[in-house]
């Protein structure tokens, strides 16, 4: 006897079975999770690695061309066809097809159809438009279904004329999240703070507002969930701007030339206390008497996929335009001053951190940028998307190219697609899921 | 070595290293055992070679990064000719025509309600069909795939195919409609009428198949009054093919205005004079049809053009085209439909000049007036 270790696929079998049953014992006792609405494994099923049966085998054997996403592979871009005015809607999808954690729900397939009709369903649209995307052709796509069905739910977006690309986002994201709980007309009382569809997971974060009394310094809290951070523009008529741009040392590495106006200046300004004035007093719930008050927004909860709007179109009685001016934005962009948790440090003037804090949990990492060229009235998107990890490609419609990170960053910036560096745990969420058992 | 032989206090320091490597090896080979066994398994069950990448498949997805060329190593615009399928109408359509197509095929466009309007008005007029509708124009109209030129005139024969596929939006038709405007309303006085009409003058009368029962009307069956009234507002000219009246618009290039006068005359006397201005009794028209009508009128004798009022419906739905990849500015040429001011005899054929493809003159229809006088 050769002494060597032998594997007999009928007793790995009975192996199998046996441990499947073992399982099911385990998971019986837990409380039942439902399985429409989360799409992970429950403690009843095991996903063992996939092994090659003897017929894949010789299949496998037969057909030795291999497809393998290598850095220097084109597997997962793909152009898109404008339909008519649709860039917008391009550039959003390129921007959502090229987001890592979404990408990996998707191809992973884990999307389980909660809609009536499946041709109605966005999401599956969604998870179809992915398949095309990785599929490694090189004909550009045409997304006519999306546009019908984006068009058939989103009634106000309908019609062929320039759209902005942030409406439509905000507008896909609504649809995407309804049709995840095959909710079609809105109708269902959602509670986005307990929603545990994919694009609450990912999109939506938590805006705290604070409002302080100046009487008696009680203060007022709401949170709000949002889907992005719009931020106003120096140069924009509604605009205060305080602090000249490039006053602190930068906290995110932005290239720091005094005088341009960076993203972090955007966020400092969007989360400084603003004195709400005279004429807006606010009966305060402490004291109970009308006072003047400050009012700070700050981000209580971060998503996964945060997204930056910066208000580039002026729609004020003045005047109609759209705001040009160079936003310096970074690759990297660390959020903790901006969290709610981080409040008190920033009155006492600690604003700045430094860049190794072994926090790493609110570090973002840029993958997206959506531009706009031209004017209010018409003008053209394009957007730079990141692919294999460092490597970046402007997308334009039916064309896509290689890009420098240089042009990335240099570029106007409207909209900027950052996802998390760490993704934490959400043993909380899982809990929570559990116990919503319908 | 037994260990609980010994105190370590009395060996040297060799031995001691000597026990440090071999727990040291045993933690090496127990870490490594795990891996050997996953080599093992996989080389005994076949799998261990399986996802070699082969060098074709490497070449095939490499990134290009060349001035002029996409990373497919595919040259920039080139995708004029993609085509998709409508999920409304099923209709082919060519892809960058998408958008505006399923506007108006979902009845969303600036011209929908009025067209949708026009027609309810309309369907309860006639019960006839609307073969005629689907005209020309749609040829010409980038809503249809690229193939459409060619195809011209094998549509032309195909005209009863579309009857299910009524395309109501169209904004040729629209621009049509809008034009001959005078006299949709006024039709209500005869059941005979036909509810739209085909604008182009590329149809030639020769052709039986195009000039179906709908489009006339049959003259022997209206009073005088009501004679009277359509004459003010249409062609009238009878067909020789069809013995019915052309219930197009005043202006309509298929017949002259000599031929139209006889009709009149022969009708209302030797007085009736042609009818100056249309009237506009649809209340559906835009009030910029009707100037421009006016305006259009006033020059049908040299070169009666349709392109204001063309141009201006079309420049409002359509002047957002930024360039790349929409032609919307292809699409809304000037049609230029001439009068034709030759006499008996050749009435037909020249017709518009679409855009594309400038048809031959058609043969000339015999003429009808030998019918009448």
């Amino acid at each position: 006897m050769c002494k060597d270790y032998v594997y007999d696929k009928d007793i790995e079998q009975i192996a199998k079975e046996e441990q499947g049953e073992a399982l099911k014992l385990q998971a019986s006792t837990s409380t039942e999770v439902s399985h429409q609405q989360c799409s992970m494994p429950g403690l009843g099923e095991k996903y063992p690695t996939w092994e090659t049966t003897k017929p894949e085998l010789e299949l496998l054997g037969h057909n030795p061309r291999r497809r393998r996403i290598t850095s220097s592979f084109t597997i997962g871009l793909r152009g898109l066809i404008n339909l008519g005015n649709t860039c917008f809607m391009n550039c959003i999808v390129q921007a959502l097809t090229h987001t890592p954690i979404l990408r990996d729900f998707f191809l992973s397939d884990r999307h389980r159809c909660e809609m009536p009709s499946p041709e109605l369903c966005l999401v599956c649209e969604m998870s179809s438009l992915f398949r095309e995307l990785y599929s490694g052709n090189p004909s550009p796509h045409v997304p006519y279904k999306l546009l019908h069905l984006v068009w058939i739910h989103a009634r106000h977006l309908a019609g062929y004329r320039q759209q902005d690309a942030h409406e439509f986002l905000i507008a896909a994201l609504d649809v995407l999240h309804r049709h995840c709980k095959g909710d079609d007309a809105g109708k269902a009382a959602n509670n986005p703070n307990h929603c545990n569809c994919i694009i609450d997971q990912i999109f939506t974060g938590g805006m705290q507002s604070d409002v302080t009394c100046q009487a008696c310094h009680g203060v007022s809290t709401t949170i709000d969930p949002c889907w992005d951070i719009s931020l106003d523009l120096p140069g924009s008529c509604t605009s205060f701007w305080p602090m000249s741009p490039g006053r602190e040392s930068s906290v995110n590495g932005e290239s720091h030339i005094p005088g341009i106006t960076t993203l972090t200046d955007c966020l400092r300004r969007f989360t400084r206390p603003e004195h709400l004035g005279s004429s807006a007093k606010i009966k305060c719930g402490s004291c109970q008497s009308y006072q003047e008050s400050t009012k700070q927004l700050t981000m209580n909860k971060l998503p996964v996929v945060a997204c930056f709007h910066f208000k580039r179109f002026e729609h004020s009685a003045k005047q109609r335009r759209k705001i040009t001016t160079y936003i310096s934005f970074p690759l990297e962009l660390d959020m903790t001053p901006f969290m709610a948790s981080s409040k008190e440090s920033r009155m006492n003037g600690q604003l700045q951190l430094p860049t190794n804090s072994g926090n790493d949990e609110n570090k973002y990492s840029l993958f997206a940028v959506v531009n706009h060229q031209g004017t209010l009235e018409s003008g053209h998107y394009t957007s730079f998307i990141r692919h294999h990890k460092d490597q970046w490609f402007k997308c334009d419609d039916a064309v896509i190219t290689k890009a420098s990170i240089k042009d990335v960053l240099d570029s106007e910036g409207y909209l900027l697609f950052y996802h998390k560096q760490v993704l934490e745990h959400e043993s909380e969420k899982v809990k929570e899921m559990n116990t919503q058992a319908y | 070595m037994k260990m609980e032989e010994m105190s370590l206090s009395g060996l040297d320091t060799s031995k001691l290293e000597a026990i440090a490597q071999e727990i040291y090896a045993d933690l090496v080979e127990d870490s490594c055992l795990g891996f050997c066994f996953e080599v093992h398994r996989a080389v005994k069950c076949g799998y261990f070679f399986l996802d070699d990448t082969d060098p074709d498949s490497m070449k095939d997805f490499e990134i290009v990064d060349q001035p002029g060329l996409d990373i497919f190593g595919q040259v920039f615009n080139q995708w004029k000719s993609k085509e998709c399928v409508c999920p409304n109408c099923s209709r082919s359509i060519a892809a960058s025509r998408f958008a505006p197509h399923l506007e108006k095929c979902l009845g969303m466009g600036r011209n929908s309600s009025r067209i949708a309007n026009r027609r309810i008005a309309n369907s309860n007029n006639m019960n006839k069909s609307e073969s005629d509708q689907e005209d020309n124009d749609d040829i010409n109209d980038n809503d249809w795939s690229y193939g459409s030129e060619k195809k011209a005139k094998k549509r032309k024969s195909d005209k009863l195919w579309y009857l299910p596929f009524q395309n109501p939006n169209s904004p040729r038709r629209s621009k049509s409609l809008k034009h001959k405007n005078g006299f949709s309303v006024c039709t209500s006085a005869s059941n005979t009428l036909p509810l739209l009409f085909s604008s182009s003058g590329e149809l030639s009368n020769s052709d039986p198949f195009k000039y179906n029962n709908s489009t006339g009307i049959s003259y022997e069956t209206l009073g005088p009054e009501e004679l009277r009234s359509l004459l003010t507002t249409q062609c009238g000219v009878i067909s020789e093919h069809t013995k019915k009246m052309c219930t197009r618009s005043l202006r309509c290039p298929q017949h002259t205005d000599e031929q139209r006068r006889t009709v009149r005359i022969y009708f209302l006397g030797p007085s009736a004079v042609l009818p100056e201005v249309e009237s506009s009794l649809d209340n559906d028209s835009f009030d910029m049809t009707d100037s421009q009508a006016l305006i259009s009128r006033l020059q049908w004798d040299g070169s009666s053009d349709l392109s204001p009022s063309d141009s201006g419906s079309s420049k409002t739905s359509e002047n957002q085209g930024w360039g790349l990849g929409t032609n919307s500015s292809e699409s809304r040429k000037t049609k230029k439909k001439k009068s034709h001011l030759s006499l008996v005899g050749t009435a037909s054929g020249l017709g518009s000049n679409k855009k594309k493809k400038p048809k031959p003159p058609a043969p000339p229809t015999p003429s009808i007036y030998d019918d009448i006088n």
